[in-house]
């Protein structure tokens, strides 16, 4: 097609010039569309007819369609002005649809960013002017890229996102929330809304009175918890009515106390609460607990030598249902049916229990823990006894403690393997973004794009684009690798997206992105 | 100056002969050589430079899988095109350089230009008109007619001149190779140099020299992707990575760039050259299969 040119233009001296005439121009819109496939390649080389054929076919499809110009419809054109001043392209005539991802309004005009304006020149739907000549798409590529705006590796970076369905726009550091702004942020992880919120507000004013409202009642929140928590279960321990009269009365109104009067719900056995003085007195004043179990006896025939002989007295009347009358028991008959041998264990059996008895102490024999009635309250009570008995070191053996390498703890210090392993690790491991607000320091490395995901391209908002998918940072494979600092750095500035390194290499794009890594624990926390 | 010929021959000795008179016009945007016209495309094609297509392909712009204009060129191909003499780089006419005179001319050039193609694709259009309606009215045989409704045609004609079809000139247009505007790359392109880059071009230069396609490998880890023929046509053998003679090697990493070349099946050479001669030691990783 270009060559076509040459020969019927011999006037010209610049051989090269790819301009199509007229005729041409005019029959360029019926030419077709489709990409020709490429066949599948050959992996020797044979030097055959065939192969040499086929690698001609190919090179001269490719150079038919390498070769092809760019011809468009007149009234299908936007047409831009490039102001060199401001690095920006105007429009002069009403832009297309690229409009709603792209370019920005300024006092009534409309204008392109310089990647923005290459792009759609090289996409066919613009053309820009610049000293009343329109730009070749060379000529746009010397003169809309520069380092102080746009460089060729960032364009192609750009240009390939763009040509992939990503809206693509320049990353701008201001426009993100500030140091003051993220701490704020910080205890709400996930804050959506708060950072919607934010970009619909006017940045300036920090302390917006909505947010200071959100935070003050998210900070309330974290006060109340342990309240909220232990609210319901007081209350379903302790049904109203039993709040007796001695309540009032001047007994003593340590925590322990109230808990341990409830009876109703004691999930403990009698002789924890015969324990406890003056309980047995408050019973018949208590109404909703019918039967008083703790007053009520049990015949334990079988361990009560001493009442062997005696006969069991009648039970109490009113016990009784009705008009049943229940006698003195003459219990000897039953006495000696039972079997009161002492049982006689195999050795390991014995063994076991004796085990059993030293280490494994039934919990509910410990009356401490009786007397916890929440859950709560039995871990407080854990913790006191470890604090108990760490301060005391009764086994600590003295002479590891005496030389300049210690123990990194202490035995009997630790409540949990979890604790334990936190108390060991001498390095402890670290997120991406710790310390990374106090990182200072002039960077090689710059964010250029935000790109948002070509499926949210529909409902994508210039005024209100949301949060990035991820944001570009576009590097070279001749430069070196972005180091932890670099890393950490961006990834702290680019906040609630992460940041993907786009490496290129001679027009070849690779994308990296270094993801946050926690070792698995394996041990209950 | 047959390009067509030119172009078709990228095999066979033919070529040299072919294209030893032309040169290839190089541009750079911003430190990067970029070729634009589709002759020193191909030009450089014939000369074994293969390079790579970053442009936006002008049949369809919105794709990655094919892409178009401008052919970006490695250093080392720029080079070698250099050190033969086939490159030359492209001088622009700035706009400061350009007398006033000259510019209001070129605009008016333009504008001329512009309202000839409107007219020659007016005149176009209207034959295509009557050519389909000459088809239509074939079978009647009204004379009279067949002639008023041709001068109802071209009374009523009208092209509006938003479907006149521009073109987007891909290269620049006007910019000449005259005499006096071309200034040979110096053959020792890029300006600077150091070690590594003048390693790399040895075995660049030695490989094209042995006839292979060389195209970049950062992908692969390495520094060149090698081809038996066309990289359009043949898949990469190997990979090849530049060492310096001297240079301390980890195993390590000799053995990372093994095990990666076999994952993608190609082999890994590790090209060195030779101090005082021109030669390269070519040396291949093969794991033995012991075990």
């Amino acid at each position: 097609m270009a060559d076509k040119e040459t020969s019927t233009a011999p006037s010209k001296v610049d051989f090269c010039s790819e301009l199509l005439s007229p005729s041409e121009l005019f029959g360029a819109r019926t030419r077709s569309n489709k990409i020709p496939v490429r066949g599948q390649k050959e992996f020797s080389r044979s030097d055959s007819e065939k192969q040499k054929e086929r690698l001609q076919q190919s090179l001269e499809e490719h150079w038919a369609l390498i070769a092809e110009e760019r011809v468009e419809r007149l009234g299908s054109l936007v047409k831009g002005l490039w102001i060199p001043g401001e690095r920006v392209v105007e429009l002069q005539s009403p832009a297309g649809k690229f409009w709603h991802t792209m370019g920005y309004a300024d006092q009534g005009k409309q204008f392109l960013l310089p990647e923005e304006a290459l792009y759609l020149m090289e996409c066919g739907d613009l053309q820009v002017f610049f000293h009343d000549l329109p730009l070749s798409i060379q000529e746009g590529y010397k003169t809309l890229l520069s380092p102080e705006s746009v460089t060729l590796q960032q364009y192609q970076v750009f240009g390939h996102l763009k040509r992939l369905g990503y809206a693509v726009s320049r990353f701008d550091p201001s426009a993100l929330p500030t140091h003051y702004e993220m701490q704020i942020n910080l205890p709400q992880k996930n804050d959506k809304h708060s950072r919607h919120l934010k970009r619909k507000l006017d940045h300036s004013v920090t302390p917006t009175p909505r947010h200071s409202e959100e935070q003050s009642l998210s900070k309330r929140m974290i006060e109340e918890k342990p309240e909220t928590e232990a609210i319901p279960g007081l209350a379903g321990l302790r049904p109203a009515p039993s709040v007796s009269p001695e309540f009032s009365g001047g007994q003593g109104m340590d925590l322990d106390e109230p808990a341990e009067r409830s009876r109703g719900t004691s999930w403990w056995m009698k002789e924890a609460v015969e324990e406890c003085p003056g309980v047995s007195d408050s019973e018949n004043t208590s109404t909703v607990p019918r039967w008083d179990f703790s007053s009520i006896s049990f015949p334990d025939l079988g361990s009560s030598m001493a009442r062997r002989s005696q006969p069991l007295v009648s039970p109490d009347p009113e016990l009784l249902p009705g008009a049943l009358k229940v006698g003195e028991c003459d219990i000897s008959p039953w006495l000696r049916r039972l079997n009161l041998h002492k049982e006689k264990l195999m050795w390991k059996e014995r063994e076991r229990l004796r085990n059993q008895q030293r280490y494994k102490r039934d919990i509910n024999a410990d009356p401490e823990v009786r007397k916890c009635k929440k859950w709560n309250e039995y871990l407080e009570l854990l913790e006191k006894r470890r604090r108990h008995r760490s301060s005391s070191r009764r086994s600590k053996p003295a002479h590891l403690w005496a030389q300049e390498v210690k123990p990194l703890t202490h035995p009997g210090d630790s409540s949990s393997h979890g604790d334990l392993l936190k108390k060991i690790s001498v390095i402890p491991s670290s997120r991406l973004l710790d310390e990374a607000s106090r990182l200072s320091g002039d960077l090689k490395w710059r964010i250029s794009f935000n790109i948002y995901q070509p499926d949210m391209v529909s409902e994508y908002k210039k005024s209100n684009p949301g949060t990035p998918y991820t944001r570009i940072c576009v590097c070279s494979f001749d430069g070196p690798v972005p180091d932890l600092q670099a890393i950490k750095q961006l990834t702290y500035q680019s906040g609630n997206s992460p940041v993907t390194f786009a490496v290129v290499d001679h027009g070849d794009i690779s994308f990296y992105s270094f993801k946050d890594f926690q070792l698995p624990v394996d041990v209950n926390q | 100056m047959d390009l067509t010929a030119a172009g078709g021959s990228a095999t066979g000795r033919k070529r040299d002969a072919d294209t030893a008179a032309r040169v290839v016009g190089v541009d750079t945007c911003g430190s990067t050589p970029v070729v634009w016209r589709m002759a020193d495309v191909k030009c450089c094609r014939d000369a074994g430079v293969v390079g790579s297509l970053v442009g936006s392909l002008a049949r369809q712009p919105r794709q990655n899988s094919r892409l178009g204009r401008p052919l970006e060129l490695l250093d080392e191909e720029v080079r070698l095109l250099a050190e033969s003499g086939r490159a030359v780089l492209l001088l622009r006419a700035e706009g400061a350089g350009e007398s006033e005179d000259a510019h209001s001319q070129r605009v008016k050039k333009h504008q001329e230009d512009l309202e000839q193609s409107y007219a020659e694709q007016r005149a176009l259009a209207l034959q295509e008109k009557k050519s389909i309606l000459q088809r239509v009215m074939a079978e009647k045989k009204d004379e009279d007619s067949v002639r008023e409704h041709f001068e109802a045609l071209e009374r009523n004609f009208s092209f509006p001149r938003s479907s006149m079809a521009v073109q987007l000139c891909t290269a620049q247009a006007g910019l000449s190779y005259h005499a006096d505007e071309r200034s040979f790359l110096a053959a020792s392109w890029p300006l600077c140099q150091d070690e590594r880059l003048e390693t790399r071009f040895s075995v660049f230069r030695d490989l094209r020299r042995r006839g292979f396609y060389l195209t970049s490998a950062g992908k692969f880890g390495g520094d060149y992707l090698v081809y038996p023929g066309d990289p359009l046509r043949f898949h990469a053998h190997f990979i090849a990575l530049c060492i310096s003679m001297e240079a301390l090697t980890p195993l390590s990493d000799v053995l990372a760039i093994a095990r990666l070349g076999s994952n993608v099946k190609k082999t890994v050479l590790l090209c060195s050259p030779q101090e005082s001669e021109e030669d390269v030691i070519y040396t291949s990783l093969q794991w033995s299969g012991m075990v």
